[in-house]
């Protein structure tokens, strides 16, 4: 009896361990990601707020787009960060905009730096209006490979919604 | 070799620019490919799909915010939660066009009319909804119903945003597939040219391949025949560089020299082959050529020089040089024969030749040995005959011994034909011109042919055709003996007919005072065939063996003919018709001459009216016999000796008028007994001294004059040619030294003055008298010999000087008796001396009382 409280002791230790890391959101839902993830108290899907991505580590560049006028300077998550967050475990991953436009990114596809999850574009965060809040940005004038009609494609803005498919 | 290095730059110059072309083609295409590409890749990369995306996008967003206005109207704005619909879908709505007004895809777009006006009105309607969208719910809610039949409004625009984007993205999707296209059909050409270009390249590469392969199997071909040649060559050839190290060395080199090619190659021609003795003249040469100067033997044919083989054997070889250029290298090339053999065989061909003319001459001189062992007997028998004729005969007898006589006459010319053709073959055939008359000749022979013509019935006569030339300088003896051999052979071959002999003078000679003489000797005898007009006139040539043998010919008489003709450079031929007859003609060169008339050489006046004392030196029983008893026919008075010796004896003792000397005796030969007598001193000392010899030779009798003899008889004797002689010897015209002397002397004197002449004279004289009265009063057995030969020397000379060459060769053999130390020799020598002196000192004339 007392070996089996101890065990259950341990385990709800180790639970709340975790749980530091990946913490509810306290403001307005932006992004949620849901499918194949080890990060405990994350099985369920992970809710990120706008304070919480802020608080992974930042990315920032600059680079024009065919979207926008002129240069602009983005400033995000790396997505591989996010990813690491949350314990992606998969080979793809599906992004979805509130408008459900959605996009299909290999995992072998993201690398340490790009894209990132951009939450601020020169200088003010991104409303609706402005492809906000969320947009995957890569950075485009940087490498031709990302001026292909692929990588346009996965620029996904609106973005709301991440799935971690096996 | 330049006209190759032009071929070969402009070769280089061909694939540099073939390869500079192929290049320029190459990055073309790779420009070209590039561009495909971009155009493939923008087709890829450009935002194309994403344009329609958003252009379609745009309708649906707007039906999702209309919408979004329909269910919230419909709710009447009590439910919160379709105004916030409302507003995401605006946002959406709001965010879309603001992509198509932001983006740069859209650029192009926007400067088209049909597209800024519609997105001009739809963000009009947009900009003016935000104060609502963005206002209370309740302020929203309340105008719910405008802001739909704005929305209504502005659907056509939103219509034809979509349209005209789709329209216009299609046009220049076309354009850029045109450009694609265009861009493609240029890589095509520019690749089909390049692979022209390169299909000509390969084409021309080939060609020169092929041609270089072709090339290449010449030059193999050339070489391997070179090398074939080479090898297969009997003479040896060498090839050296300029240094004089050899290069080439042939097979048959190899067998010629000994050395292998390996051995030979890369050493000094000059140690390889040159002899020692040849090595300095070698090493000049080499210099020579290097230097700049040429070889004398390159290229100047074939010279004989000497090599050495490998063992060191020295040995002749027949050289040919060339130099020749090989690249930038003079090299020379040496053809080489081993004639070691030839030189043997032509050493031995030479040897062989001078045995074969040794024994020509020994076979000549046998001849002339034996006819005068022939003629010895010849002249005892016909001798004999001669004094049998003078005896009393029956006429029976008589007509045996005139039948001896004749064919001991044939026999006798026969030795003497056969002597004639040994000394024209011992080259001992000589010409004695003089002053002769061809019309005595002519009539001598007729008349001493003529009872030999009558014998067989033929007529024979002479004359000349055109105008007679008689007087020419001839060997008479020799033109006498050719026409007579022709005119004896034309009787030969003629029976009952005409013999008849033509003189003319055919044209004029080569030089002045010379013509040609044309003799005929024609007959109308049994003729000559055509086979046998060539041979004729060779030795032993008898046209008819019966003929031949029944008219007794020794086949040898035309043969001489024609030498004696050839001797005095003249020609002789013979046409004939078989059954007419023959024309035998010669024809000489002879030069005119006049004919002194108070000397008739060939007929000298025959005196035997005077009778003399003679002296017979005659070893050989029989001619001394038949020489004394012609001599007693003539009422002379004879005195025999049987040999030199007692001859010398003879003459010593008794003064002779003449004497007959034999050549050959035993104990002293002829020309020794002579030069005795000379110089003895004696009372014959200076009378003529007839030589009576077989040996008729020219030679022959020079050296019985050298001896001192006076005349010369042959053997054997006939009374004639001794009665000649005897005349000639004694008679008026004869040559004596007396004569001479006297001659010689007058001479002398013009030539010294006649002061001088005297004064040298009296020296002379008075030295004569004392030296001979000084060595006559020497003991013979005791004297000084040195002394005596001393003196004698140096008197000979004046008596020479003086012409008394009687006392000056009596002197003469007291010094080399002196000087032989014989003794008795000497005292019989000096006792005649004082003797031969005196005639000498009556011989010369008183001082101042010279003739001349």
């Amino acid at each position: 009896m007392r070996i089996l409280l101890a065990a259950l002791a341990m385990i709800l230790t180790l639970g709340q361990a975790q749980a530091q890391d990946l913490a509810e959101p306290t403001g307005e839902v932006v992004l949620t990601i849901t499918g194949n993830l080890t990060q405990s108290g994350a099985e369920d899907g992970a809710r990120f707020d706008m304070d919480m991505l802020k608080a992974l580590p930042a990315r920032t560049f600059a680079t024009s787009t065919i979207w926008t006028e002129g240069e602009n300077t983005f400033v995000g998550v790396p997505l591989s960060e996010v990813l690491k967050a949350v314990g992606a475990d998969g080979s793809m991953i599906r992004a979805t905009a509130i408008n459900d436009y959605a996009v299909e990114i290999p995992m072998d596809s993201v690398t340490e730096s790009d894209p990132i999850v951009a939450y601020e574009m020169d200088g003010a965060e991104m409303s609706r209006r402005q492809k906000g809040p969320l947009w995957i940005v890569y950075p485009y004038d940087s490498d031709p490979k990302y001026q292909t009609e692929v990588t346009y494609s996965r620029s996904i803005w609106q973005l709301d919604r991440l799935e971690v498919v096996k | 070799m330049s006209d190759t290095d032009t071929q070969f730059l402009r070769r280089r110059w061909v694939f540099g620019l073939i390869g500079f072309g192929v290049l320029l083609g190459l990055v073309a295409v790779a420009w070209l490919s590039a561009q495909v590409f971009t155009d493939f890749n923008d087709r890829r990369a450009a935002p194309s799909d994403n344009v329609q995306w958003t252009l379609s996008q745009v309708e649906v967003d707007y039906l999702s915010y209309l919408n979004a206005l329909e269910t919230a109207s419909a709710a009447q704005g009590m439910e919160n939660s379709t105004l916030d619909l409302v507003r995401r879908r605006f946002d959406l709505f709001f965010s879309r066009v603001d992509t198509l007004a932001q983006s740069r895809v859209f650029q192009p777009l926007r400067q088209d009319d049909r597209f800024r006006l519609p997105l001009e009105r739809v963000t009009q309607h947009l900009n003016a909804a935000i104060p609502l969208i963005d206002g209370p719910d309740a302020d929203l809610a309340e105008q719910l119903d405008d802001l739909k039949r704005a929305a209504l409004e502005i659907g056509p625009h939103v219509r034809t945003l979509a349209v005209s984007g789709i329209s216009y993205f299609a046009t220049e999707s076309d354009q850029q597939r045109t450009q694609t296209a265009a861009n493609l059909l240029r890589l095509a050409i520019l690749s089909g040219a390049l692979l022209l270009t390169l299909g000509a390249v390969s084409a021309y590469l080939l060609v020169v391949n092929q041609r270089a392969t072709r090339r290449g199997r010449a030059l193999r071909q050339a070489n391997e025949r070179m090398n074939t040649i080479l090898s297969t060559s009997l003479d040896g050839v060498i090839v050296v560089d300029a240094k004089g190290d050899v290069i080439e060395f042939n097979p048959a080199a190899e067998a010629i020299f000994g050395y292998t090619a390996d051995q030979a190659r890369g050493r000094a021609i000059g140690d390889l082959i040159v002899p020692p003795h040849l090595r300095a003249a070698h090493r000049a040469g080499m210099e020579r050529m290097q230097a700049g100067g040429d070889l004398h033997v390159v290229g100047k044919g074939r010279v004989q020089l000497e090599a050495m083989r490998a063992d060191g054997e020295q040995f002749p070889v027949e050289l040919a040089l060339q130099s020749a250029r090989a690249g930038d290298q003079e090299i020379i090339i040496g053809f080489v024969r081993d004639i070691s053999q030839r030189v043997a065989a032509q050493q031995e061909l030479i040897s062989t030749r001078d045995q074969a003319l040794a024994g020509e001459k020994a076979k000549a001189e046998f001849l002339t040995v034996m006819s005068h062992e022939i003629r010895t007997p010849l002249n005892g028998l016909l001798g004999n005959l001669t004094l049998l004729k003078n005896t009393r005969t029956t006429r029976e007898q008589a007509r045996f011994v005139e039948n001896m006589e004749i064919s001991g006459q044939i026999l006798l010319s026969h030795v003497d034909t056969v002597l004639d053709i040994a000394r024209f073959e011992a080259g001992k055939l000589s010409v004695a011109l003089q002053p002769t008359d061809l019309n005595d000749i002519l009539q001598e022979i007729v008349d001493g042919q003529s009872g030999n013509a009558a014998s067989r019935g033929n007529s024979i006569s002479w004359q000349w055709v055109g105008e007679a030339h008689p007087c020419v300088a001839a060997d008479a003896q020799r033109l006498r003996q050719i026409l007579l051999n022709l005119v004896g052979n034309a009787i030969k071959f003629t029976e009952n007919g005409r013999i008849s002999i033509e003189v003319e003078v055919a044209e004029p000679g080569p030089t002045a005072g010379v013509n040609i003489f044309e003799f005929r000797i024609i007959d109308t005898g049994i003729g000559i065939g055509p086979d046998e007009v060539d041979v004729i006139f060779d030795d032993f040539h008898t046209s008819d063996p019966s003929i031949g043998r029944a008219t007794g010919g020794t086949g040898l008489g035309l043969g001489i003919a024609r030498r004696f003709a050839r001797a005095m450079g003249g020609e002789i031929g013979v046409e004939s018709t078989p059954g007419e007859g023959s024309v035998f003609w010669v024809r000489l060169p002879l030069q005119d001459a006049e004919l002194d008339a108070n000397v008739d050489s060939d007929q000298p006046e025959i005196q035997h009216a005077q009778p003399l004392d003679v002296l017979v030196v005659e070893d050989n029983e029989i001619n001394r016999e038949v020489i004394c008893n012609m001599l007693k026919l003539d009422g002379h008075r004879v005195t025999v000796a049987e040999n030199g010796q007692l001859g010398v004896d003879a003459a010593a003792g008794h003064r002779f008028d003449v004497i007959l000397m034999d050549i050959s005796m035993p104990v002293m030969d002829g020309p020794t007994a002579t030069r005795h007598i000379r110089s003895g001193g004696g009372p014959s000392a200076e009378i003529p001294i007839i030589a009576v010899s077989a040996n008729v030779l020219p030679d022959a009798v020079d050296a019985f004059r050298a001896a001192g003899m006076t005349a010369f008889v042959g053997k054997p004797i006939a009374l004639d040619a001794l009665r000649k002689a005897l005349s000639v010897v004694t008679g008026p015209g004869a040559s004596t030294r007396s004569e001479d002397e006297s001659d010689h002397i007058g001479d002398l004197r013009a030539s010294l003055g006649a002061d001088v002449f005297d004064r040298l004279l009296g020296k002379y004289l008075s030295e004569g008298d004392a030296v001979v009265a000084q060595l006559a009063g020497l003991d013979g057995g005791e004297a000084d010999l040195d002394q005596v030969a001393q003196e004698c020397h140096r008197l000979a000379g004046s008596a020479a000087t003086f012409g008394a060459m009687g006392f000056r060769d009596a002197l003469i053999a007291i010094e080399i008796a002196a000087k032989s130390a014989d003794r008795q020799q000497v005292a019989d020598l000096l006792t005649g001396l004082p003797e031969v002196w005196k005639r000498a000192k009556a011989a010369l004339p008183a001082p101042g009382a010279v003739k001349g």
